[in-house]
């Protein structure tokens, strides 16, 4: 495979005319790639899912090189939601829609030039090597975006065995705010994807970011968030993640001034071997700001799910209050349930606590249920829905839930 | 005993008492009437040493000044603070508790201090006086105890720790007529010529069950009247409001 | 000045600090075969016992130092430690204590633990280890009447070879890890127990370890089973000089309870901390690990882990006989420069297997403090239960706290149950207990004992003194 992807590589190089310094920070990364290959279970945040040999397991080979497709498109993902669209194919922008908006107030810039960064993530080195259409959009100063942003992620149908690397930067100037829906079509086989969004919330601006991984696709997916917060900006992120054979969302928030706040509330519902994976750094590096978590996890039929939380509060970041909850259930044999919920703490005046629970479902609840007359299948559905609905319900903006509840089925 | 000349106080560069002057003598009960924010818990809390405020003025007691000891060295003195609201300790037992502080106020006055069975005797004798159920002192302290039992508990430290000048800081709010009564019936059970009462209050009705030597209401910062009984009953006619 | 004041001044500094001037014997400086064998030798020991030894030093020339720990020090140079030192006076073991050097004597009378006939603690039978000796058992009549074992981990060597044979290893394998894997290699006393079957150890038995000597690894094994219905509580305490060097502590302990029989293993490690300034101190690296080999078995360690300059272990139950039950409860508190990274490790395996662990850590100066564990319910390990409540607290902004649980759940009929927080002690609580006439240490050692309470009711009752103690005095000086 190594081989392959290095060929991969070279001739990706000799199709576009980088500048020497883009392709030299594009090499630079690609060797440290090489070096390090997958990250495998040895490398402490991949300690639960061992993406080397996940990659070793599904694919023989993964074409990195370029595809250029058109689509037509399907649009009841959404149903009737109004909404602003950007529709992507294969990580190439093909339709931008801001109807609802006014235009001057935002800027989208495309196939922009990487900085100069040398992560320590070999997917983050692996991005940087072959993404090529780096996109950023910008929403200015005080302004309030009248309907969600829909990000479309369609694949073509050609597509398999395939790597894809993507690259969105989201910036949003002081009083701004945005909510934005991402949501997949990938239903397509067998492809290695590496999303990454470096995400900005200016002084007093508020974004919600829900992202719905639904559509049953045998892609393994990888997903990182950077999110940097300035002062009494708001993060609400939601994560539904359900249709993915693999998947981990990787996100890292970051304080950095006061009275800033961080809300995620996540989803694993697997059955059929899937594993997913939800994991979250929230840097407390300010005094004053809050952060709220509670992910819950399904699992069905030998699905293996994990969260990784960590909260950091940095000696200046007094009268921080963290709190992370995570709760899974196990309704089959060969599930698989780990977390890993970290406290590190370094200022005295804070209140941080973390919660996790694993286990089948309650007994005496089913017991209570069929006594009313459910059967077993009825009753553990119902409690089910109602384990997941209580993260469903804490989504703020209403045609959303409405629009998750639908796609779900999940009601009170 | 204790002696107050114009005693201004500041939280926060807001100045919360304007020249506060009060003057209690030994066996005096004293009411301390105001509406919320004129600085009744202020005034407790600067009796007792809590930290975070800006004094000025002068506070002796028994001669002494009093602004230059921690709160432990009042409270060694022989001032006791009923808190309006007593904290909870987790994992600290109620017994063991009292124990430690009786004992730290014992040593420092050069007395005695007392062993387990002296202190459990103590103890059964003073939650019978008060109609106390023993139980709840081995509980932890104030943990999940109801506000009356909180309020209640403070009354029994009081009532063990037998102080000079006894404060009380809203102790009759969120009481109930039999609770109040306990409460009552435990400050007076301690008055006699050598103890004094700092009642501090929002209400008229405490001072039905603890009969006051004076009453004085405090308003904006300072205490704006003074008198004896009667004046609480006017006060409660009147209302704040129209009190001049 | 009054007694309780006194109590505490007394107490302040770390009044372990003196060292004994005895003559040593010592291996040869440096780590190797012939040093392996030196040990042996001078412990006549069996031919199988050098072959333990040997194949565990092979095993550790493959070994890499683990370096993933949080607190990190500075490289040990192996060869530049003796690991072998015992008083001269042992060379010809002494038949009865009236044979000890008196100097020993005097040292275990200065550290409270009286090893003459006279005057011996109260109903706990103590096995005190030197540098790298077992140099006295005390009511050992006693307790062989009822076929009770209690003895140095030498003498256990040639007198009860087979039980020795049979179980050394047997939790902590030779292959294990490189701490683990060096204690193996070169382990030069420590206690054993045995308990027969059905039958309940009538008194506390207990070890206290001393490190003398200078330049001076200690390693020493401990070997505790449990037979079929048998029920034993076993303490240790550990001190050392001040010393400015760091100092290596490695030892390993093995616990096995057979069906039905529970071990109680309590710890109030006192190790010397280093100075204010991090000068010094011991390096705890211990593996301690217990294996509730039979069904209906239990293993509960308690431990109070005030001292070293770093504390890093995990004393861990491995439940793999049915309804089998693993308990942790621990304090651990740092001061000044020490670093801690201590927690546990419950490995279920049997079904019906339940855990519980209470883990206090707190904070204070410039101190560092982790709480790392694991709790792992395998896929056959039906109807099994863990609790975890992790609490933390810290006092000021120049410490750390910092928890990693890892919580692998495989089986849908079983539950983990995890909870943290991290916390301060609040300036209302202190102006509560000062208003109550308390000064501000005692108000604090008051508010933190609450907060240890759970652990603290776990230590038999001479310990649990001893600890609410340790505990108030570890932190003078913190809260100003």
């Amino acid at each position: 495979m190594e081989n392959n992807i290095k060929l991969n590589f070279e001739s990706y190089l000799n199709e576009k005319n980088f500048t020497s310094s883009q392709k030299e920070i594009k090499e630079i990364n690609f060797d440290n790639f090489i070096k390090n290959g997958f990250p495998n279970r040895r490398i402490e945040d991949w300690k639960f899912s061992d993406l080397k040999k996940i990659i070793t397991n599904n694919f023989e080979n993964i074409d990195f090189s370029k595809k250029e497709a058109q689509l037509n498109i399907d649009e009841n993902l959404i149903g009737d939601l109004e909404h602003n669209k950007i529709t992507f194919i294969n990580g190439a922008i093909s339709n931008i829609d801001f109807s609802y908006e006014n235009e001057d107030k935002i800027i989208v810039e495309q196939n922009l030039n990487l900085e100069n960064e040398l992560s320590k993530n070999t997917l983050l080195n692996l991005n940087t090597a072959f993404v090529s259409n780096y996109t950023k959009i910008l929403v200015k100063k005080g302004y309030q975006f009248k309907k969600p942003l829909v990000l479309f992620n369609y694949l073509s149908h050609d597509l398999s065995n395939s790597g894809l690397n993507t690259r969105l930067d989201i910036n949003l100037e002081d009083e701004a705010s945005l909510n934005i829906i991402n949501i997949s079509n990938e239903n397509l086989n067998n492809n290695f994807l590496n999303f990454r969004q470096k995400i900005n919330i200016g002084k007093n601006s508020i974004l919600k970011n829900y992202s719905l991984d639904i559509n049953e696709t045998s892609n393994i997916k990888y997903s990182f968030k950077d999110i940097n917060l300035e002062k009494n900006s708001h993060l609400e992120y939601f994560i539904l993640s359900k249709g993915s054979k693999f998947a981990k969302h990787d996100i890292n928030c970051s304080l950095n001034d006061e009275y800033g706040s961080v809300v995620i509330n996540g989803i694993i519902d697997l059955n059929d071997k899937k594993h997913h994976e939800i994991k979250t750094i929230i840097n407390h590096n300010e005094e004053n700001c809050k952060s709220y978590q509670l992910i819950k996890s399904v699992l069905n039929d030998g699905a293996k799910g994990v969260y990784q939380g960590k909260i950091y509060v940095n000696s200046k970041a007094q009268k921080t209050d963290g709190y992370q909850l995570s709760r899974a259930l196990l309704l089959s044999n060969e599930v698989e349930f780990n977390a890993k919920p970290e406290l590190e703490i370094y200022a005295d005046d804070v209140k941080c606590s973390h919660g996790s629970t694993s286990g089948n479902i309650d007994e005496n609840s089913i017991f209570y249920l069929m006594s009313r007359g459910l059967s077993y299948a009825q009753s553990k559905k119902l409690l089910t829905n109602g384990f997941l609905n209580e993260v469903i319900e804490k989504i703020t903006n209403e045609d959303v839930k409405l629009l998750v509840k639908k796609l779900t089925g999940i009601t009170e | 005993m204790l002696s107050i000349e114009s005693l201004k106080a500041k939280i926060e560069e807001k100045e919360i008492l304007k020249g506060l002057n009060l003057n209690i003598n030994p066996g005096e009960v004293h009411a301390i009437m105001g509406p919320n924010g004129s600085g009744k818990s202020t005034l407790s809390n600067i009796l007792s040493g809590k930290k975070g405020y800006e004094v000025n003025g002068k506070v002796t007691f028994e001669g002494e000044n009093l602004l230059e000891l921690e709160t432990e060295e009042r409270a060694h003195k022989g001032i006791f603070l009923a808190f309006q609201y007593p904290l909870e300790i987790p994992g600290v037992n109620t017994n063991t508790f009292l124990k430690t502080s009786i004992n730290a106020i014992k040593k420092a006055r050069g007395e005695k201090e007392l062993d387990a069975i002296e202190f459990l005797k103590l103890i059964k004798q003073k939650s019978a006086e008060l109609k106390f159920d023993e139980k709840i002192l081995s509980r932890q302290l104030n943990v999940g105890f109801s506000g009356g039992e909180k309020k209640k508990n403070e009354i029994l430290q009081m009532s063990i720790l037998n102080p000079k000048l006894s404060i009380l800081d809203e102790t009759d709010s969120g009481l109930d007529i039999d609770a109040l009564r306990i409460v009552s019936e435990g400050v007076n059970s301690l008055r006699n010529k050598e103890n004094s009462f700092l009642i501090i209050t929002h209400y008229q009705r405490l001072l039905d069950y603890i009969k006051p030597d004076f009453v004085h209401v405090l308003k904006n910062g300072q205490i704006i009247k003074s008198g004896d009984y009667e004046l609480a009953k006017e006060l409660e006619k009147v209302g704040y409001e129209d009190f001049n | 000045m009054d007694n309780r004041q006194k109590e505490i001044d007394n107490l302040k500094d770390y009044k372990y600090g003196f060292s004994t001037d005895i003559e040593n014997t010592r291996a040869p400086k440096g780590l190797n075969e012939d040093v392996i064998k030196f040990i042996s030798n001078i412990k006549k020991e069996p031919q199988w016992m050098l072959d333990f030894r040997l194949k565990a030093f092979e095993r550790f020339k493959q070994l890499k130092e683990p370096d993933w720990q949080k607190p990190k020090y500075p490289k040990i140079d192996y060869q530049d430690l003796y690991y072998y030192s015992a008083p001269k006076s042992m060379d010809d073991k002494p038949k009865s204590l009236d044979e000890l050097d008196p100097k020993l004597l005097e040292t275990y009378k200065k550290l409270g633990i009286p090893l003459q006939e006279q005057a011996r603690l109260n109903g706990i039978a103590v096995d005190a280890v030197f540098d790298s000796v077992s140099v006295a058992t005390t009511f050992k009549e006693e307790l062989t009447k009822q076929g009770i074992i209690f003895c140095s981990m030498s003498e256990a060597i040639q007198k009860h070879s087979d039980l020795v044979k049979k179980y050394l290893g047997t939790v902590i394998p030779t292959t294990d890890h490189f701490f683990a894997t060096l204690n193996s290699a070169v382990f030069t006393d420590g206690s054993f127990v045995y308990i027969p079957e059905g039958v309940k150890c009538p008194m506390e038995l207990s070890t206290y370890f001393r490190i003398n000597a200078s330049e001076t690894g200690q390693f020493e094994r401990t070997l505790i089973i449990a037979d079929k219905g048998s029920y034993v509580s076993y303490l240790e305490g550990c001190t050392a000089p001040m010393r400015d060097e760091n100092q290596l502590h490695a030892a390993n302990v093995e616990l096995i309870a057979l069906d039905d029989a529970e071990i109680k293993y309590s710890t109030v490690q006192n190790w010397y901390p280093g100075d204010k300034d991090g000068k010094g101190g011991i390096y705890n690296f211990v593996t301690k690990r217990g294996l509730c080999k039979g069904k209906n078995s239990k293993i509960s360690w308690t431990q109070v882990e005030t001292g070293s300059a770093i504390t890093w272990k995990y004393p861990s139950c491995i439940l793999k006989g049915d309804n089998s039950v693993g308990e942790f409860y621990s304090i651990a508190i740092t001061n000044n420069h020490q670093k801690a990274d201590t927690g546990t490790k419950m490995i279920h395996l049997g079904k019906n297997t339940k855990s519980k662990i209470i883990s206090k850590g707190i904070s204070a100066g410039n101190s560092d403090m982790m709480y790392r564990g694991l709790v792992d319910i395998s896929s056959k390990a039906d109807n099994s239960r863990n609790f975890t409540q992790c609490d933390s607290l810290l006092m000021g902004n120049k410490c750390g706290a910092h928890t990693i649980p890892y919580i692998k759940n495989k089986n849908l009929k079983s539950n983990i149950e995890h909870e943290a927080t991290t916390s301060k002690i609040s300036d209302e609580q202190l102006y509560y207990c000062n208003q109550r006439g308390l000064n501000q240490e005692e108000a604090v050692s008051l508010i933190v004992n609450g907060f240890c309470k759970e652990v603290l009711q776990q230590l038999p009752m001479e310990f649990a003194v001893e600890a609410q103690k340790l505990v108030g005095i570890s932190l003078e000086g913190s809260v100003g």
